[in-house]
């Protein structure tokens, strides 16, 4: 069945790609994503943000039909992911965070049978294929070169080309650009863009890095421990903890926290984390006198002051008392002692790693 | 159904560069025809013993590279889901009907060139088959379809382990079914009762005697019939449970 971009749109009435309602999945006693809501408008970069393990590919391979929801409901390009799995999956391009292709195969291979499963004359899948290659960056590579000898970053982009065989208009990214070189990622964000600013695809990106959030997505909602904590364009979450922040560090935590009680009438968005204190204001230039008079005054000894803009970072700290790098050492020291993610799920849930 | 080609050809590419993954298999076959054709030959020379040795323990041969060589399809199928390319095969429209014969079906076709050899080098040691050419396709068509139940089942193991030592060491868990039948001798002249009885509930049995019946006797509708119930039975078993343990394992939903 071949499947074109505007057939796709066609079906989306409510100009909504994706739509999940109080979607569940658990593993067990292990619940990996917990009653999550979200509805990307179509002809979006839908940027998904979170710590490793905090349910990121779980709702991706729920939305991309891999995994049936324990509970809740999800509908993808206008079709229901559980009762039409076989519509959605014509109707999406899925780049999984562990990159799936054949080690033995040609790049040319690999997307002329992708070609050819989705319907396209033989003839029609070499030349797609030579223009995917192109597309993604490979064009100089030697098509008839096994995959197993590529780089990383050459396999990352071969994926997304597979992705794309069937011109789909939702493009599921799953952590892109985890593992990657600055080149590399860089390379992978710019075709993104150009998917869907020239295209028109919508995207829905799930990542763990702030600045790919940050740069590349029009929404974001930022997941951990299976729950969804904040959701917006990245201005308006950052907006909504003030513009400016200004972080103070001191010796010890209780240090900090006699700070935190000496400063709060002058910050209403604070967030207390170890030795660090972060204050947030409409603006903070003219505040920060006050903050060292006050910590004076209170003798509260002060170790390190800065002025930044908040980032994602802080709108995750606010949402999770943590930082996102922070949530990353404890999620990966827990994974230690912890089974795998999805490995009860079978086949196609149970391979390794993702969140 | 061209899907099922397309798969099927990119099964046989992939095996095929593989070619460690095959010699093994065929040298089994070609040991167990010469070894037992030179070493027990003058066992046809017992009264009754119809036809010549060569014929008789030629089946042995292609039954063995059948369970050994079917193993490819379930060692190719864990190959492609510990690489990922079987989520991302899962993620096309392809029915997993096509997944599934896809491995099994380039298993079975690799077996029958492994018995074209087979079956060149038993012609060049001097066999004279009595159904003669159609006698011997009949025999190839035998193994492509006992293949295929031996595909089906190392598929079907594939999917349930996930694990490529454990498939492979239960497609090995029926090498003694070749061997607790009439392997070297016919029944007759088995003297173990316990023997005669496993070689009678032993399918393997009537797999070999529907192709010694091509080789030796000639065209026998018995033999023949049974024969081909038994592999077909056991294909749709094998074949049958492998499309369920597909459907169940990869939870995708329909």
């Amino acid at each position: 069945m071949t499947v074109d971009r505007q057939s796709t749109q066609a079906r989306d009435g409510e100009d909504r790609s994706i739509i999940a309602e109080r979607i569940t999945r658990t593993f067990d006693e292990l619940v990996a994503v917990d009653t999550v809501d979200l509805a990307v408008p179509s002809g979006e970069i839908f940027g998904f943000l979170g710590p490793n393990g905090a349910g990121k590919s779980t709702l991706v391979r729920v939305l991309t039909t891999i995994l049936a929801p324990t509970r809740g409901r999800a509908t993808v390009a206008g079709h229901d992911v559980v009762r039409d799995g076989a519509a959605v999956r014509c109707a999406i391009g899925v780049a999984l965070q562990d990159v799936g292709l054949d080690g033995l195969m040609t790049a040319r291979e690999l997307l002329v049978l992708q070609g050819r499963v989705f319907g396209h004359p033989a003839g029609e899948a070499r030349e797609n294929a030579a223009r995917l290659l192109e597309t993604v960056g490979l064009a100089d590579v030697d098509p008839d070169k096994r995959v197993g000898d590529y780089s990383g970053g050459m396999k990352r982009r071969l994926d997304l080309a597979l992705a794309l065989v069937h011109r789909p208009g939702i493009l599921f990214l799953d952590e892109p650009t985890t593992g990657l070189d600055p080149v590399s990622r860089a390379a992978i964000w710019e075709e993104v863009r150009r998917l869907n600013g020239d295209d028109g695809v919508t995207i829905f990106l799930t990542t763990q890095y702030l600045e790919e959030a940050d740069r590349l997505a029009d929404h974001v909602a930022i997941i951990d421990k299976g729950r969804i904590v904040a959701e917006g364009t990245p201005t308006e979450l950052k907006r909504e903890i003030g513009n400016e922040s200004v972080i103070l560090t001191f010796g010890d935590a209780g240090t900090a926290g006699r700070a935190a009680e000496v400063l709060a009438p002058m910050a209403e968005q604070r967030q207390l984390t170890g030795e660090e204190l972060v204050l947030y204001f409409a603006s903070a230039g003219g505040v920060v006198a006050e903050i060292v008079r006050r910590l004076d005054g209170a003798d509260v000894p002060l170790k390190g002051l800065a002025l930044s803009q908040p980032s994602l970072d802080d709108v995750f700290l606010r949402a999770t008392g943590v930082r996102l790098s922070d949530a990353d050492e404890t999620v990966r020291d827990e994974a230690e002692e912890a089974p795998p993610e999805g490995s009860s799920a079978g086949v196609a849930a149970g391979r390794g790693g993702g969140s | 159904m061209t899907d099922v080609l397309l798969l099927v050809n990119r099964s046989l590419r992939v095996v095929l560069r593989q070619p460690a993954a095959i010699i093994p298999s065929v040298a089994i076959s070609v040991f167990f025809l010469f070894v037992y054709n030179s070493g027990l030959s003058s066992v046809a020379d017992l009264p009754g013993f119809q036809g010549s040795y060569l014929a008789f323990i030629l089946p042995v041969a292609i039954v063995s590279a059948a369970v050994s060589g079917a193993g490819l399809a379930g060692q190719e199928l864990i190959r492609d889901i510990e690489s990922g390319y079987f989520t991302k095969l899962l993620l096309t429209p392809t029915a997993r009907l096509s997944l599934v014969w896809g491995p099994m079906i380039a298993a079975a076709t690799l077996l029958v060139a492994q018995v074209v050899l087979i079956i060149g080098l038993a012609l060049l040691l001097g066999l004279d088959p009595a159904t003669g050419v159609l006698g011997v396709l009949m025999v190839i068509f035998f193994a492509f379809v006992w293949g295929m139940a031996f595909a089906g089942y190392s598929v079907l193991m594939a999917l349930k382990t996930k694990n490529a030592a454990a498939a492979q060491a239960a497609t090995f868990a029926f090498f003694p079914l070749i061997f607790l039948s009439t392997t070297f001798v016919p029944e007759e002249y088995i003297t173990a009762e316990w023997l005669k009885w496993a070689a009678r509930i032993n399918p393997t049995t009537y797999v070999f005697e529907a192709m010694r019946s091509l080789l030796i006797e000639g065209w026998q509708a018995g033999p023949l019939l049974i024969g081909l119930a038994v592999v077909a039975g056991f294909a749709t078993l094998t074949g049958g449970l492998a499309l369920r343990a597909a459907y169940k394992e990869t939870q995708l939903t329909k």
